[in-house]
């Protein structure tokens, strides 16, 4: 997709503005969060099994030439064609290719972040294809002509209402209301169903790639990707190189850290593994089968310190958990990832030029990290990024001289204490009347929303060594 | 072009890579061992496998014989639609059912429009999930997984177990000896959705019913479960 993270804090300032769709996301991380403790509250081995796939990827990105090659291997055996992209450019030529070979017109897509990275759908349409989203949620945007807000949910900033009046608009419905949600997903599924029986190929993501038999897997609840995996005539698999593991049980062992962390469901409704065409005697399924396979700089990732980041299951937890994306929501980010993930992964994936404002998008509260099945130290990546960008000087001087200020000062401790001390004692006296500020000059971003609370009248260290002082005494 | 992508991607990947020998991956591959998996409700596999199938919202009946099989079938039939038919793919342990003695009608093939129930007989059942696996062959089409209004899956007791990694051994095993199907699916309930405000909705593409038939010598216990689980009737 286009990408405009440049400018994350004017979309940000954007998107606190609408406050229907703030409250939305306030309600919904609060009951994302619960759900996924009660799910791993219930799984005692839940920690165990967290490290367990950790040490499998570690294995399987340690030795990723091994797997990948041994994954080529069975999936051609077993009778697909495998492609690799080095880029987005070369990714959507693939498979428009593959499109035209077969003259085909219409595409069923299941849900696919990596095909929302290179842009496909805007592609094969500008060559003609007639694209259909098949995910409820990926359709709904579809229809509005909107970008996804979520890497699990895609529409979770529009409310029910929005997409009744959006459905009015794009399907004939005749005296028909759809007043329940029931009504809408019924609406949907009627459209839908005509696209799948009458698309000539399917595109589907993949969650994992298995080496010792060539399988993907695909996890869904909705089972619209196995609709388009089974009923077009052409079935294309698109994912990215590193999501190769080594064996079958490998990835359903992953699948459960998937579903408690994603959705606080103890599994999802359809697993499914797909290699290849229609087998001897079969009277359903493709009889072409393609997997596509793209780089897009993780080649360049795994030899680097952001490595961990490629262990990632895009279970989406860190964007429920941080308080960034629950403020400003996914179109913030200008990406196709948004949240802790997004702000590591876009500058690694495009460049920290044009995507340094993501990794400052931290509180460094640490949340994701605590929730994050895949135990990738977010803030930490995220501090490394910042520091990419004070080294090539990519954030605004008054930044970076602040923060070469604040360094200073906290190497000389004297100074420090001294500043510190004489200005609390100055806030102190202003705000003792009114217990707080509505206005102080450097803090707009606090008192925009909330009185600044007046300090006490010393500081931590003033009280740390009087309490030293009387103790000695005694 | 492909071809030139492929051969950069995997130099980048050989540089990055340990470079070990394939036995000392394969060596070590072996000592991580196996995932930790979460303890069933219950430990007896029939009953902890028909707590997860209610679980996943699914309906559950028990039968101890092929004959009560296909007599919980024809009610469940006639609850619904107020007929007995359904379709079912060509798999010889289908093909046997004294379909007769309860006068149902299956039609042999693979779903299409307007007919809105399938039966599959599933190659497992996955206690840990409530799931069921069948594989894409002639004796199960895939439309007819994922296609009609109900879904109805016979499982036999004997082919439940009880984790996702059993279930692979079992797997595997019929891949190498029977070769490999071009899909293999694990069903835990029907089709759902929460795209829209989060609210869970059941029939988003496939099956908005999904209706298990667990054969053979089933524990009281479990078939109490079994039966005393509301019974929607939609
Ligand atoms: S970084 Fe961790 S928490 Fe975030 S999407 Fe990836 S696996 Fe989930």
């Amino acid at each position: 997709m286009e990408q405009h993270s440049d400018t994350f804090l004017d979309n940000a300032s954007e998107a606190l503005k609408n406050t229907g769709q703030a409250e939305r996301r306030d309600k919904i991380a609060l009951f994302a969060s619960q759900i996924r403790t009660a799910a791993i509250d219930s799984f005692e081995g839940f920690d165990d099994l967290r490290h367990h796939v950790k040490k499998i990827r570690q294995h399987s990105l340690d030795n990723l030439d091994y797997y990948l090659s041994q994954f080529e291997k069975e999936a051609v055996h077993n009778g697909n064609q495998v492609h690799f992209a080095r880029d987005s450019e070369e990714f959507n030529s693939l498979v428009l290719d593959i499109c035209q070979q077969h003259d085909a017109r219409r595409i069923a897509k299941g849900k696919s972040i990596v095909t929302e990275e290179t842009g496909l759908n805007s592609f094969l349409q500008s060559a003609g294809l007639n694209v259909m989203e098949t995910d409820l949620g990926e359709y709904i945007i579809q229809q509005a002509g909107e970008t996804p807000s979520h890497i699990v949910s895609p529409a979770l900033h529009k409310s029910a209402n929005e997409i009744r009046e959006l459905f009015q608009q794009k399907h004939d419905l005749g005296h028909r209301e759809l007043q329940k949600t029931s009504d809408l997903v019924a609406e949907a599924r009627n459209v839908l169903r005509e696209h799948f029986l009458q698309a000539e190929v399917g595109v589907i993501g993949a969650n994992a790639l298995i080496a010792e038999n060539g399988y993907s897997m695909l996890v869904t609840n909705e089972g619209n990707g196995d609709l388009c995996a089974n009923l077009p005539k052409v079935l294309i698999i698109c994912t990215t190189i590193d999501r190769v593991l080594p064996r079958a049980e490998d990835a359903t062992a992953m699948s459960r850290l998937l579903a408690r962390s994603a959705t606080g469901q103890p599994h999802s409704c359809y697993t499914s593994f797909y290699s290849g065409p229609r087998r001897e005697g079969e009277i359903d399924g493709p009889l072409e089968t393609h997997f596509v396979l793209l780089d897009n700089e993780r080649s360049n990732i795994l030899s680097s310190d952001y490595r961990e980041i490629l262990e990632c299951i895009r279970c989406g937890a860190c964007l429920n958990h941080c308080p960034i994306y629950t403020s400003v929501g996914g179109h913030a980010y200008g990406s196709a990832y948004s949240g802790p993930i997004g702000s590591v992964l876009t500058p690694l994936l495009t460049s920290l030029e044009q995507s340094h404002l993501l990794p400052n998008a931290c509180t460094s509260c640490g949340r994701c990290a605590e929730v994050c099945p895949a135990n990738i130290p977010l803030p930490d990546l995220l501090r490394d990024l910042r520091h990419e960008e004070g080294i090539k000087k990519l954030s605004a001087p008054r930044w970076r001289y602040g923060l070469k200020l604040h360094s200073w000062l906290a190497r000389h401790p004297s100074i420090y204490q001294t500043l510190t001390a004489t200005s609390i004692r100055i806030l102190h006296r202003l705000g003792r009347k009114r217990g707080g500020f509505s206005r102080l000059p450097f803090t707009s971003g606090w008192t925009s929303q909330r009185d600044f609370p007046a300090p006490q009248e010393n500081t931590f260290m003033q009280l740390y060594k009087a309490k030293m002082k009387q103790n000695n005494e005694r | 072009m492909s071809g030139s992508a492929r051969s950069e991607i995997f130099s980048r990947l050989r540089e990055a890579s340990r470079g070990e020998t394939e036995e000392n991956i394969q060596r070590e591959r072996l000592s991580l061992g196996s995932a930790p998996s979460p303890m069933p409700p219950t430990p007896e596999n029939c009953q902890a496998f028909i707590l997860n199938v209610l679980n996943n919202q699914g309906s559950v009946d028990c039968v101890s014989n092929r004959s009560e099989a296909v007599k919980a079938i024809a009610h469940y039939l006639y609850t619904h639609f107020h007929n007995y038919r359904l379709v079912a793919g060509n798999d010889p342990r289908l093909a046997a059912m004294p379909w007769r003695d309860a006068g149902v009608l299956p039609r042999f093939g693979s779903l299409e429009a307007g007919e809105p129930v399938a039966l599959s007989f599933a190659r497992l059942g996955v206690v840990e999930t409530g799931a069921v696996v069948t594989w894409t062959s002639k004796a199960n089409p895939a439309a007819n997984n994922f296609l009609p209004e109900h879904h109805i899956v016979l499982v036999d007791k004997n082919d439940l177990v009880p984790t996702m990694e059993q279930a692979w051994e079992r797997i595997n095993h019929a891949l190498e000896t029977t070769g490999r199907p071009r899909g293999i699916n694990f069903i835990a309930g029907p089709s759902s959705t929460a795209d829209i405000e989060g609210e869970l909705v059941y029939g988003a593409h496939g099956p908005h019913r999904w209706h298990v038939v667990l054969l053979g010598d089933i524990p009281v216990d479990a078939q109490n479960i079994a039966r005393a689980a509301p019974k929607d009737q939609s």
